[in-house]
């Protein structure tokens, strides 16, 4: 398989990848780390049921080891970073770079533009993919911390979250590809997704919200509270189906893009 | 002879805005074309359509007989492309650069590359952002030469190289034609073009306006002449000669340019008494101003035109 211009964006991207890899490593240690301070402070359930703890993506009672991993971890930062990772690049690797007059060099050598999309797609996976195991690999020390979680629903989680920063991140990257200019790209690209995540935080407590609820990525992946629960075969299925159309039509666009 | 390029009614639009407009080339195999034109006349965006970097709005185009949009990967295999405003990744060396092109192209570690890095002096050990304009642009011949490419496509390919440097690429190129290889050599400088082009296309606002080979459009341009004649003269019957374009008269002094033979101006200056000539041998420089400046009108019609010469 060909994999050059996959292995010039991750060297492109090393320094960025390690950085939020290790800093949302090291931030879930922490959060790992303090759990037995808060595992028996049940004052702070009451405080998961008020709308503005729905914003921040809490769900549940905060002091049980599943719902304080998704109150700290899962149902916010954990997206806001993966998506900051991944919607910046899918902005950066196909308009950013044809901005910057690199793309042209590699649209000129023999390679289809689908394959360069798959390459720069499987790029922003291995970076994802990175993102989320350092978690995973923090989040299994919890033990060690008196916080055990079932290794299905956090195998789980950590899958649907990487299908998340990929949808996002393919979306950019197909926005960007259709001419809109790396700004543009990810401006629209995080608006989506904003406006994703408020759609699935927020309808744990305005109730007319509920079925719309279904339209978002974040309910499907990480906002339905899925390290506690685990992630069901639908869910799967719907994040596996979002990322695949995404990059469909990433694939397509840069078909069409004309380049500088 | 086959042609390395054909276009046929090539034409781009941006919105409203005409970038490229019914472009009709055939730029023979074996030769350094060059391109010239104005800043904006649409030399880039016709690259980038033959590179299929971008889609023509309408009309069509083959290089080396490849349709360049149904056969880019295949096109892209055979051509070498040095782009205008060269851009490289900063924080990556010369060396890195290199090799990585050459294994997207699957080349061995073909001496070329090393004769080529030593020829002109390539800094590789460098991050390219430490690296003067000149210096990433030599990164750039390089890459675009390295894979023995049967047509090379370069846009202002010696911006930002020092004289000795351009002198060598032009024997570079001379070289590559000599192999039969072809030469596409867009520039907004007759000086750059000139010296080592066969034959040559001036774009201006997206249209072909003239393509001729060197000798010809030479032939074409205007010599520019001044005599001082014994006593003032009246220049009509030099106005009249066919080729001759009175510029200026002032008492005995008469300065004309002549385009082609100039043995019917020279009876008519003989005949008025000269005591002084003086010419200057013909100018490309002077044919392409007249091509580049807004609304002027060209010297000469007997070039060959985009639209029927062709």
């Amino acid at each position: 398989m060909d994999t050059k211009v996959l292995r010039l964006d991750l060297t492109l991207r090393r320094r960025s990848t390690v950085g939020y890899t290790v800093g949302m490593a090291l931030y879930t240690l922490a959060v790992v780390a303090l759990y037995p301070s808060f595992k028996n402070t049940t004052s702070l359930d009451s405080l998961a049921k008020s709308s503005a703890a729905a914003l921040f993506g809490v769900e549940g009672p905060l002091t049980s080891p599943g719902g304080w991993l998704n109150g700290n971890i899962y149902g916010n930062l954990l997206p806001l970073i993966m998506l900051l990772l991944t919607i910046g690049y899918g902005a950066a690797c196909l308009a950013g770079q044809d901005e910057d007059g690199t793309l042209a060099l590699i649209a000129t050598l023999p390679i289809g533009r689908r394959t360069i999309v798959l390459q720069k797609a499987s790029a922003m996976l291995a970076q994802a993919v990175a993102l989320a195991l350092g978690v995973t690999v923090c989040v299994l020390v919890g033990p060690a911390f008196q916080l055990h979680v079932g290794i299905g629903p956090l195998i789980g989680v950590t899958v649907t979250s990487v299908f998340l920063g990929l949808t996002f991140g393919l979306i950019t990257m197909a926005i960007g590809a259709s001419g809109a200019g790396r700004g543009a790209a990810l401006g629209v690209g995080a608006t989506i997704a904003a406006a994703s995540y408020l759609l699935s935080s927020l309808a744990t407590s305005i109730h007319w919200l509920r079925p719309v609820r279904y339209i978002s990525a974040f309910y499907w992946s990480v906002g339905n509270n899925q390290i506690s629960h685990g992630v069901s075969v639908a869910e799967f299925a719907v994040m596996i189906l979002a990322t695949a159309g995404a990059l469909l039509t990433a694939v397509i666009s840069f078909r069409r893009a004309d380049l500088n | 002879m086959s042609s390395a390029i054909e276009t046929v009614g090539l034409s781009k639009h941006y919105g409203s805005r005409v970038a490229v407009d019914q472009l009709s080339l055939r730029i023979e195999a074996g030769q350094v074309f060059g391109f010239l034109g104005p800043n904006g006349a649409g030399k880039s965006t016709t690259i980038r359509m033959l590179l299929a970097l971008q889609r023509p709005t309408r009309g069509s185009a083959t290089v080396l007989g490849l349709d360049t949009t149904a056969r880019s990967v295949e096109l892209h295999r055979r051509v070498g492309y040095l782009p205008g405003d060269l851009a490289l990744y900063p924080r990556l060396t010369g060396r890195q650069h290199i090799d990585w092109f050459r294994e997207a192209r699957g080349l061995a570690d073909d001496p070329l590359i090393g004769e080529l890095i030593e020829r002109f002096q390539v800094v590789v050990d460098r991050q390219v952002h430490k690296l003067s304009k000149g210096n990433r642009q030599k990164i750039g011949i390089v890459l675009a030469f390295m894979h023995r490419p049967e047509l090379l496509i370069l846009d202002e390919p010696t911006s930002g190289l020092d004289p000795l440097v351009q002198r060598e690429f032009g024997n570079l190129l001379r070289e590559t034609v000599g192999e039969g290889r072809t030469v596409f050599l867009s520039s907004h400088e007759l000086d750059e073009v000139q010296r080592v082009a066969d034959e040559i296309a001036i774009i201006k606002d997206g249209r072909l306006v003239a393509q001729d080979s060197v000798e010809r459009l030479r032939a074409a341009s205007p010599r520019k002449l001044e005599v001082h004649f014994r006593r003032p003269v009246d220049p009509a019957s030099l106005r009249a000669c066919p080729g001759v374009k009175v510029t200026t008269v002032d008492g005995a002094y008469v300065a004309l340019d002549v385009i082609g033979d100039i043995g019917p101006a020279l009876k008519l200056i003989a005949d008025d008494d000269p005591v002084d000539l003086s010419a200057r041998p013909a100018d490309l420089d002077e044919l392409f101003l007249s091509y580049y400046q807004p609304g002027a009108t060209p010297h000469s019609d007997t070039l060959r035109s985009g639209s029927d010469g062709h």
